[in-house]
This record gives C-alpha cells, sequence and structure tokens, in this order.
C-alpha cells in the first residue's frame, strides 16, 4: 500500500491564496478556456486507466469491468456532454416578461460562485471526485479537491495525475486526515461539496455556517428494497438485488440496504436468492480479482464482520470471509427482525438481510417511519402499490424494478433528502450547484414620466393612479373555477 | 388552461381599499406563541402534511387564492399596523408591498399546475425504456423566518412559493413588528388550512426552539449575524437552508450620466422605507470631477420629495425600534465626514432625516455595517477603476447599482464584480421584475426566491426510473463473473472514440463530438443487442 502523502499547512494556504488570485484574474471565465481544462479531464482518465486501475489494488480491489462501468466511463461521458452543453449551460437568458417591464432587458447572468472545495470519500473516489470537479470547472470556479486518505492509492495517483493535466493555479489536491481537512473548512469558500456521511455532514454544514457558505451534502442511509411478490419475478429480482448488493462489495451510497418482503414469500424469495447466487458464482467472490472487490480497510473490515457475528438473522448464502484480504462473501439473511444489528446503520459492505413483514403496507409503513433514504428500489408491477409508494414515502430517489441502474442517466438529478442530504448533482445540476444566478435590468432613462408616481411626496392623484396601476385581484368566475 | 405572464397582471375591478375604515376590525396585540406549543404545531403541520392533501393542485390553488384575498380584504388593517410599526405611510405601505405581494401569491396560482407537472429527462438511447422522469415533490415541512422591513413581500411571497410546491409551513415574522405580526397570526386561520399554514410569533426563545428541530427546508431573510446562527442550528439537524441577507450595496456614477436623473433615482431608493430595504443603495461611489454637482442634485430631489422637510411629510418613514435609531445614530456621531444637508433626529419618534455625508473614508464608521438606514455616504473616486477595486475589497453586495448611459461603462463595471444583482440606471426596481431570481451571492446571502424561484426552493427534485423485467436479456453483460468479451462491450460503450490531440494542443475536429459520440453509443448499442439475442418473454 503506497504511502499517502498529506499536503501542510503552509501548502493548504498556498493553494487556497493561489486559486483566489486565479479567480479575481479571471482566469476561468472563458469558455473556451473551461472547455479545454474539460478535455484534459477526458485525456487523463482515458491515458491512465491502467494505471487507476493499478492504484485500487491496494484497497478496494476493485474489478477492472467496475472501475471502467463505474469510475471512468461515466465520467468521460459527462466530460463530453459538459462540453458540448456547456454554450447552452452559460448563456445568460432574456427573461420574458409582462409588457410593462420588457424595456428594462431583464437578464438573467450565469456566473461563477467563486473558489468552491470538493470533499470526496474512498467508495468511488474517481467519480465522486471528478464528479463536482467537472460541474466547477463548466461553472468557472476554482476548485480545491480535498480526497480520502481511507483509500490511499487512488488519492496518490490523482495527487500526481491532476497536476500533469489541469491548471494549477485553478486545481489542487490536498490529501490528508482530520487536521487537513479542519484547516480547510476554517477558510471562506464560496461552496462546498462533500459526499460521505451524516457525522461529518453535519461537521461540514456547521463549518460553512461561519462564512455563510452554501453546500451540497450528498449523505447516505439505508436503502431499501421492497419486494411485491404478487407481481413480479422473484428470480430476476434476487439476481438483481444481490448483483446490486456485491458491486464494490456493497460499498455504495446507493446499493440495496435491505429487503422488505411479505413473509408468505420468503421462502420462495431465498430459493431463488440461491440460485441467482450460483449464476452470479458468489462462492468466487472470496478469491476471484476480476469479478469481485474487498473491503477498503481492516476498520470496515472488523466493523462488518462484528455485524456479522451480532445478527440473529440466518445465513442462507455467503457467510465465508478471509481476513488477509479483507474480503467477505456477499452473505443473504433471512428472518432479520427489527433491532437487529443490521438495521441499525447503514450497512456499506456486501451484507443483505432481509426483513420479512405482514404485506406491502406494512412495508410501507415501515418505510415512512425511519430516516429518508438516498433511494428507495421497489420491485413491483402493481400501478397501486406505485402510486402508493409515491405518494406515501419520500426518499432522495425512487426507482422500480432495478438497483443502480438509475446512477448511470446522465440526465436525471442525484439528490438526498433530510438525512440523506440536500443540492443535485449530474450535469446541470452541477454546473447549477457552482454557479450563481445574477439578476440584471437597465432601466431606460426614457421610463421617468412612468415611474413618476413612485416619488414622494403622494397626492390623491398619486394614489389614484397607483389603485389602478397596482390593486386590485380579479376573482376568477364560478366557470372557471370549477374547470380549474 | 396556461396564462403568460402578461395576463398574470392584476386587474382594476373590485379596488382594494386605501383609505383606512373608521370602524377597522382591531388590530390584536401581540403574543408570542408559548414555546412549549412549538412542537405540538410541528408535529401538527407533519400530520397534516402526511394526509396528502396538499399533493392536489385544485387545493393549492385554493389556499392561494385564499392568501390573496387575505391580503386583499385586510389591506387597510396592513397599512394601518406598519404605520404604527415602521411609521410608514399607508401610500407608502401600497407603493411598495400591495402589488409585488399580490403578484407573486398570483404567479404562483396560475402556474403550480404548470410548475409540479413530472418533467420527462431528455431522451437517451440507453434509458429511455426506462421512462426516467424527475418528479416535482414538496420538501414536507419548511419554515420561513422574516424580518421587519418588507413583511408582506419578503413573508407571503416566498410563503405563496411554499404552498405551491404542496408544503406545510410555518411563518416565525418579526418581533419588532408586533402590529404587523399579530395581523397576520390573526388572519391565517380565518383564511388557510389551520394544520397546514401557521404563524409562530416571538423573539430569540421561541426562534431558538424553532431551529432545534428539523426542517425540510428554512428560508431565513434577515441580517448575516443571525444568519451564522440559523445556519450552526441547522447543520445540526441537516436542514438545508436558504438566506436571503444584506450588506452594502453600492451605486457606481459615471461622471457623465445624466445627474438629475441618477440623483432622483438614486435618492429614492435611499428614502423608501427611511433606507431600511436590504437593496437599498447603501453609499455612492461618486468621481470627483462632479462631486459637488452630485451633491447638488442630491439635495434638490430631497427638496422636491419634501417641500416642508421629511420629519412633517407624511410620506417618510421611521426607524423600527430604539435599539436601530441609537445604532445608525451612532455611526452618524462617529463619521469622519461632513454632513452636508440633513442629520436631524429625534429619538421620540425615531425620526432619522434623510442625510448626506461628503468626505467618507472605506475605514469610516459609515462604511463599517450596512446602514439601514437613510444616510448616504458619498465616497469620491478618480475613476471607475477605483470603484470597482473598492467594491472588490468588500463582501459581495446584494444589489449594484450603475448609473452610466454609456455601455463600455456598464459592461466594465458588470463584469469586473460580483453581486446578486446588478442594475443600470434605477434603484430597487429589480425586485419586481417577473422571472429574475431574487438573490445574493457570498455574505448576501444563497438561493433565490420570487415567482417560479420560491416554488422551486420548496421543492425537492425526485427522480424515478422504471425498469421493465423484460430488458433482464440486454443487461448480460453487466453480471460478474466478468470476463473479456463482457469487458470490451462496455468499454465501447463507455468510451466512445475521441479526436486525437494536435501538436499545436488544439483537438482535431474537436466540434464534431457531439454527433460523433451518438453515432458510437448507435453504433454499440446496436451491436450488445445484436450478441445479447434478447428474449422478449419473462424468465
Amino acid at each position: 500500500m503506497p504511502e499517502l502523502k498529506y499536503n501542510s499547512a503552509a501548502e493548504i494556504d498556498d493553494a487556497y491564496e493561489t486559486l483566489q488570485a486565479t479567480f479575481r484574474a479571471g482566469t476561468t471565465r472563458p469558455l473556451s478556456w473551461r472547455k479545454h481544462q474539460l478535455n484534459q479531464v477526458v485525456l487523463l482518465l482515458r491515458e491512465n486507466l491502467d494505471a487507476i486501475v493499478q492504484s485500487f489494488a491496494g484497497d478496494l480491489g476493485k474489478p477492472r469491468v467496475e472501475v471502467i462501468t463505474g469510475e471512468v466511463g461515466p465520467i468521460v461521458r459527462r466530460t463530453i456532454q459538459s462540453v458540448a452543453l456547456l454554450d447552452e449551460w452559460a448563456s445568460d437568458e432574456r427573461v420574458a416578461a409582462p409588457d410593462w417591464q420588457q424595456s428594462w432587458s431583464p437578464t438573467v447572468l450565469k456566473r461563477p460562485k467563486g473558489v468552491v472545495l470538493v470533499i470526496s470519500p474512498w467508495n468511488f473516489p474517481v467519480f465522486l471526485t471528478f464528479q463536482p470537479l467537472i460541474g466547477a470547472i463548466a461553472a468557472g470556479c476554482p476548485a480545491v479537491l480535498k480526497l480520502s486518505e481511507i483509500g490511499p492509492g487512488v488519492s496518490t495517483l490523482l495527487a500526481d495525475l491532476l497536476p500533469k493535466y489541469l491548471d494549477r493555479s485553478a486545481y489542487r489536491v490536498i490529501n490528508g486526515g482530520v487536521p487537513e481537512v479542519t484547516h480547510l473548512l476554517r477558510l471562506k469558500w464560496d461552496h462546498i461539496t462533500y459526499t460521505g456521511n451524516g457525522t461529518v455532514g453535519r461537521i461540514v454544514a456547521k463549518a460553512a455556517a461561519e462564512h455563510l457558505t452554501p453546500i451540497t451534502l450528498e449523505l447516505g442511509g439505508k436503502s431499501p428494497v421492497l419486494i411485491d411478490p404478487n407481481t413480479t419475478n422473484l428470480k430476476i429480482v434476487a439476481k438483481r438485488v444481490l448483483w446490486g448488493k456485491s458491486r464494490n462489495a456493497g460499498q455504495i451510497c446507493v446499493a440495496p440496504d435491505y429487503v422488505l418482503i411479505p413473509r408468505a414469500a420468503q421462502d420462495a424469495f431465498v430459493e431463488a436468492i440461491k440460485e441467482a447466487a450460483a449464476e452470479l458464482r458468489l462462492d468466487d467472490a472470496l478469491a476471484s480479482t476480476d469479478s469481485y472487490g474487498s473491503i477498503v480497510s481492516e476498520g470496515h473490515y472488523r466493523r462488518l464482520r462484528n455485524l456479522m457475528t451480532t445478527s440473529s438473522g440466518t445465513i442462507v448464502v455467503g457467510g465465508n470471509t478471509n481476513e488477509e484480504r479483507r474480503r467477505i462473501a456477499p452473505t443473504v439473511y433471512r428472518d432479520v427482525k427489527e433491532g437487529d444489528s443490521l438495521l441499525e446503520g447503514e450497512i456499506f459492505g456486501p451484507l443483505l438481510p432481509i426483513v420479512p413483514v405482514d404485506d406491502v403496507r406494512q412495508a410501507i409503513e415501515y418505510i415512512d417511519a425511519h430516516p429518508r433514504p438516498l433511494v428507495l428500489y421497489a420491485f413491483t408491477e402493481d400501478p397501486e402499490v406505485k402510486q402508493a409508494l409515491r405518494d406515501e414515502t419520500r426518499s432522495g430517489g425512487l426507482h422500480f424494478n432495478d438497483v443502480l441502474s438509475q446512477a448511470g442517466v446522465d440526465q436525471l438529478p442525484f439528490a438526498g433528502v433530510g438525512e440523506s442530504g440536500y443540492g443535485n448533482l449530474t450535469l446541470k445540476y452541477t454546473y447549477d450547484e457552482f454557479t450563481y444566478l445574477r439578476g440584471s435590468v437597465d432601466i431606460p432613462l426614457t421610463l421617468e414620466p412612468n415611474l413618476s408616481t413612485r416619488y414622494p411626496p403622494y397626492t390623491p392623484a398619486v394614489i389614484e393612479a397607483l389603485a389602478i396601476k397596482s390593486g386590485a385581484v380579479q376573482a376568477p368566475t364560478a366557470a372557471a373555477t370549477a374547470s380549474a | 388552461m396556461t396564462l403568460d405572464s402578461n395576463k398574470v397582471r392584476l386587474v382594476m375591478s373590485d379596488p382594494v381599499q386605501l383609505q383606512s375604515e373608521p370602524e377597522a376590525v382591531k388590530i390584536p396585540p401581540f403574543i408570542s406563541t408559548p414555546v412549549d406549543h412549538i412542537p405540538v404545531i410541528r408535529a401538527t403541520l407533519k400530520n397534516a402534511f402526511k394526509t396528502g392533501r396538499t399533493k392536489s393542485i385544485q387545493f393549492r390553488r385554493q389556499q392561494l387564492l385564499s392568501l390573496a384575498y387575505l391580503i386583499k380584504d385586510n389591506f387597510h388593517l396592513f397599512q394601518q399596523a406598519l404605520a404604527s410599526d415602521l411609521g410608514r405611510s399607508h401610500h407608502e405601505t401600497t407603493i411598495l408591498e400591495l402589488g409585488s405581494t399580490l403578484t407573486e401569491v398570483m404567479t404562483a396560482y396560475h402556474n403550480v399546475a404548470k410548475w409540479s407537472k413530472p418533467e420527462k429527462a431528455r431522451w437517451s438511447l440507453n434509458y429511455f425504456a426506462m421512462n426516467p422522469t424527475i418528479r416535482k415533490e414538496p420538501k414536507g415541512v419548511v419554515l420561513i423566518i422574516s424580518p421587519f422591513n418588507y413583511p408582506l413581500w419578503v413573508s407571503l411571497g416566498p410563503f405563496a412559493g411554499a404552498i405551491a410546491a404542496g408544503n406545510a409551513c410555518t411563518l416565525k415574522p418579526s418581533e419588532l413588528t408586533p402590529a404587523f405580526s399579530a395581523l397576520l397570526a390573526e388572519l391565517f386561520p380565518k383564511y388557510l388550512d389551520p394544520d397546514l399554514y401557521t404563524v409562530i410569533n416571538g423573539a430569540i426563545p421561541e426562534a431558538t426552539k424553532l431551529l432545534e428541530f428539523q426542517w425540510d427546508h428554512i428560508l431565513f431573510t434577515g441580517g448575516s449575524r443571525i444568519a451564522s446562527i440559523v445556519l450552526t442550528a441547522a447543520a445540526k439537524t441537516l436542514s438545508p437552508v436558504s438566506t436571503e441577507l444584506g450588506g452594502k450595496s453600492p451605486a457606481v456614477i459615471d461622471p457623465n450620466c445624466d445627474l438629475k436623473l441618477t440623483a432622483r433615482r438614486l435618492v429614492w431608493g435611499k428614502v423608501a422605507n427611511a433606507g431600511q430595504t436590504c437593496i437599498a443603495p447603501d453609499y455612492a461611489l461618486v468621481p470627483k470631477s462632479i462631486v459637488d454637482q452630485f451633491v447638488q442634485a442630491c439635495k434638490d430631489v430631497l427638496s422636491d420629495f419634501y417641500p416642508e422637510g421629511a420629519e412633517s411629510s407624511d410620506s417618510f418613514a421611521r426607524i423600527v425600534s430604539p435599539s436601530h435609531f441609537n445604532r445608525i445614530k451612532g455611526l452618524l456621531d462617529r463619521t469622519e465626514g461632513e454632513i452636508v444637508y440633513g442629520g436631524g433626529m429625534n429619538s421620540q419618534t425615531k425620526f432619522i432625516e434623510p442625510t448626506i455625508v461628503t468626505g467618507v473614508k472605506g475605514n469610516d464608521s459609515l462604511m463599517g455595517e450596512e446602514i439601514f438606514g437613510p444616510i448616504l455616504p458619498v465616497i469620491e473616486v478618480e475613476n471607475v477603476d477605483e470603484a470597482i477595486d473598492f467594491i472588490n475589497a468588500r463582501d459581495h453586495p446584494l444589489s449594484l447599482y450603475v448609473f452610466s448611459s454609456n455601455r463600455a461603462f456598464k459592461d466594465k463595471v458588470a463584469e469586473n464584480t460580483q453581486s446578486g444583482a446588478v442594475v443600470m440606471n434605477d434603484t430597487l426596481t429589480h425586485c419586481v421584475a417577473e422571472g429574475l431570481p431574487f438573490g445574493g451571492i457570498g455574505p448576501s446571502g444563497s438561493g433565490y426566491h420570487t415567482g417560479k424561484y420560491s416554488f422551486d426552493m420548496f421543492t425537492h427534485l425526485r427522480s424515478t426510473l422504471d425498469n421493465p423485467t423484460f430488458l433482464e436479456r440486454l443487461l448480460w453483460a453487466r453480471y460478474p463473473p466478468y470476463n473479456e468479451q463482457k469487458a470490451k462491450s462496455f468499454m465501447l460503450l463507455t468510451l466512445p472514440s475521441m479526436p486525437a490531440r494536435t501538436a499545436a494542443g488544439g483537438y482535431a475536429g474537436s466540434k464534431r463530438w457531439g454527433p460523433l459520440l451518438i453515432a458510437s453509443v448507435v453504433a454499440v448499442s446496436s451491436f450488445v443487442l445484436l450478441i445479447g439475442r434478447p428474449r422478449l418473454v419473462r424468465a
């Protein structure tokens, strides 16, 4: 495992001051400059794919296919789209104003907020660093990237590669632990994006409050999977859910965390799980390097082992572990009850608890009684069940009949709600997080006669004129109300 | 039925009462909501939201129309309340708040159906079969904390957005406008669903209690010191917050501008509501060459506005409270500039005369904080570059005013500064420009309101996908065990070929990436479909 080099306080301050000066100088303003930096991101990823795959070896051991499909591929795609769409995103918008305001030329100007801080986690260190970064580049904001110390391989590589491709005066990597992040958070940023957990999310929000800095929080939680056995194919469900849980060894913020299923169908679902486990060759998981990965660190490995030993559920597949390689086979538990260790916090590992409930209605109540998840998955073809979920639950996203695939849809905003965070990301949504809308009007001098009534002294004639201009609400007619 | 914004304009029929009624219903006394009621009220809001009745667009429209009538029916009472609280003339309340607030409510009323419609995501080959949709959902139970200065517009404008977006909402108006806030608390249950839309009155203890709870969104309008307290409390509960703060909004004067008109529009912005406006022109940056003429023009305007002097005019407001009066008095007492007009004060009536101070330097007492009063410091500058540097050395303001008829001058100031809004040749008007977002940057705030921006602030974009089971055959490549064949197919799909880098540092044919990307995706997807041999039956 490479030794991660932490940056010093002086280096942090230097990065900050340099980026402030760069922003003031207007370097990041021209769209062509930003597009060039975006193209450089694509080249960085494309030209160093092998090195990137290698850099995971010491911690997550992320299979090559997952690096391509889950990390590098989506970023390359989205960066290319950002270049293509930037002119549209950045163009000032003339507002469709009512007649009497047309002459004011009301326009919305899109402007960069300033110098921003991106704090990214260890589980998708490329994707979750570059997704905010490309939005910041597109928006014209210089950015400091604080990478995770828990995945030192990737953080070391990115610290090395970034200055070779991107303009050092506008984009800097800072590596470090708690003291370094604390130092960063004491500085005044124009926006902070944090991806991680709720505990640190609160710390980030508190630090931002000192400077009135706006923030984006992409947090996590327990993303439930509701299965309605009457209207779905349990074999396919089992395969999709097991697949979703085993990707990145379950260390994904939108991983299916736990399953809710009516108890009458639990046996059939467990049979389907066993079949799916065989098809996905889960018993290879401890040894395979192409298809399965490891738990990121000893600390997390121990945490997960502890969940396994304290759970009262019954294992139906998996259960094997390899401490030396920090591997846990995707493991499914049945008959998990409320209060079980697996239901306390976000699992963030390849353990899948099945929680039997009376029926779909009880499942919906359970979901609603718990903190709002980042994503809610439901396997059902019943339109009433779907509508009930739309109306009666709240979650960052709501997805039917699959897991994880929504993360690849470039046009959908990605956001949490409640404990799972706030602020939208992906393509233009990311761009918008780092952009402020500056309203602009230009009031012609020739309008002066129209404005005369606003000046004191207020005389009866003025009041009369104002009663006409700004006064009355016209109640809709009965017919209009009926058709509304 | 959709309405464009031209039709939203209010129509004269059944005109609003602009004179006070002699037998008017009394304005109730100000009563703070007991602190231990606050959790109960919040629980009521949550339960009412859970019933789902705000989902109905018809329900929201009905509530919005009721809100509009709340304002219209009782406008004479609001005028009285604000006369009592702010010493503001009835006419000024009409001019500043009636039309603007009603427009906000009626815009929401007319557009709520359109705004809440789910959006289909842009079509994409890979995902269209999954029907990617963005639902507009209410965030849930939200809190609006509003200040004393434009209490109707700043409270009820965003409140309309919260209703339109389907939220339950509680409003905590200012204790510095007790008559106004008491009146609102009295009227709300008469017009609006009392379990969904409430007013909580009080001061620090009540606000502190409110902020102990998690809210699905908080809108805070006020000063930056309290904003920091609000944000710190919200951090503990992970409540998202929008802030509308203030700061010192500068006015930059072009030596060649029409001085008479400039003075008239600038001074009006300064004296409206006795300067207690978050977007009031706080100070003026005036070229040395025209300082004397500028000051004279301002004096002339003030004589026009108040022929008998501001104190005896019925068109000039008072400072909201003794403590704000003392604050502003202190700024003026400590100034090292020269008072060339005004300076009169009356602590009994909280009257501060419109005042012009010249020779003010950057470190003067008048430049240490937002004035929020009718005092205009005049800062002399050599040229526009000095004005720009002066502005950039300070916090980003909420508004920036440029008085010039010269395109190049306007552009230079606008492009070299940052501000919530930039306004040419007037003050204050931009906040009623329909369709413009009203918001700040940096210490002047984050987030926007008015019109659809208010609706968006209180809306959660909930993404949804619906993946049909029959697509299973197409997804073969994503499942482990991974092999070279699967890896190759994904490589093609997710890493489109790119134009090569040229020696000159550019890119060969870089303008054609868009169509190139689409072409490669189509080609590869067809390939994947072919080798996948889909069986469109359930396994």
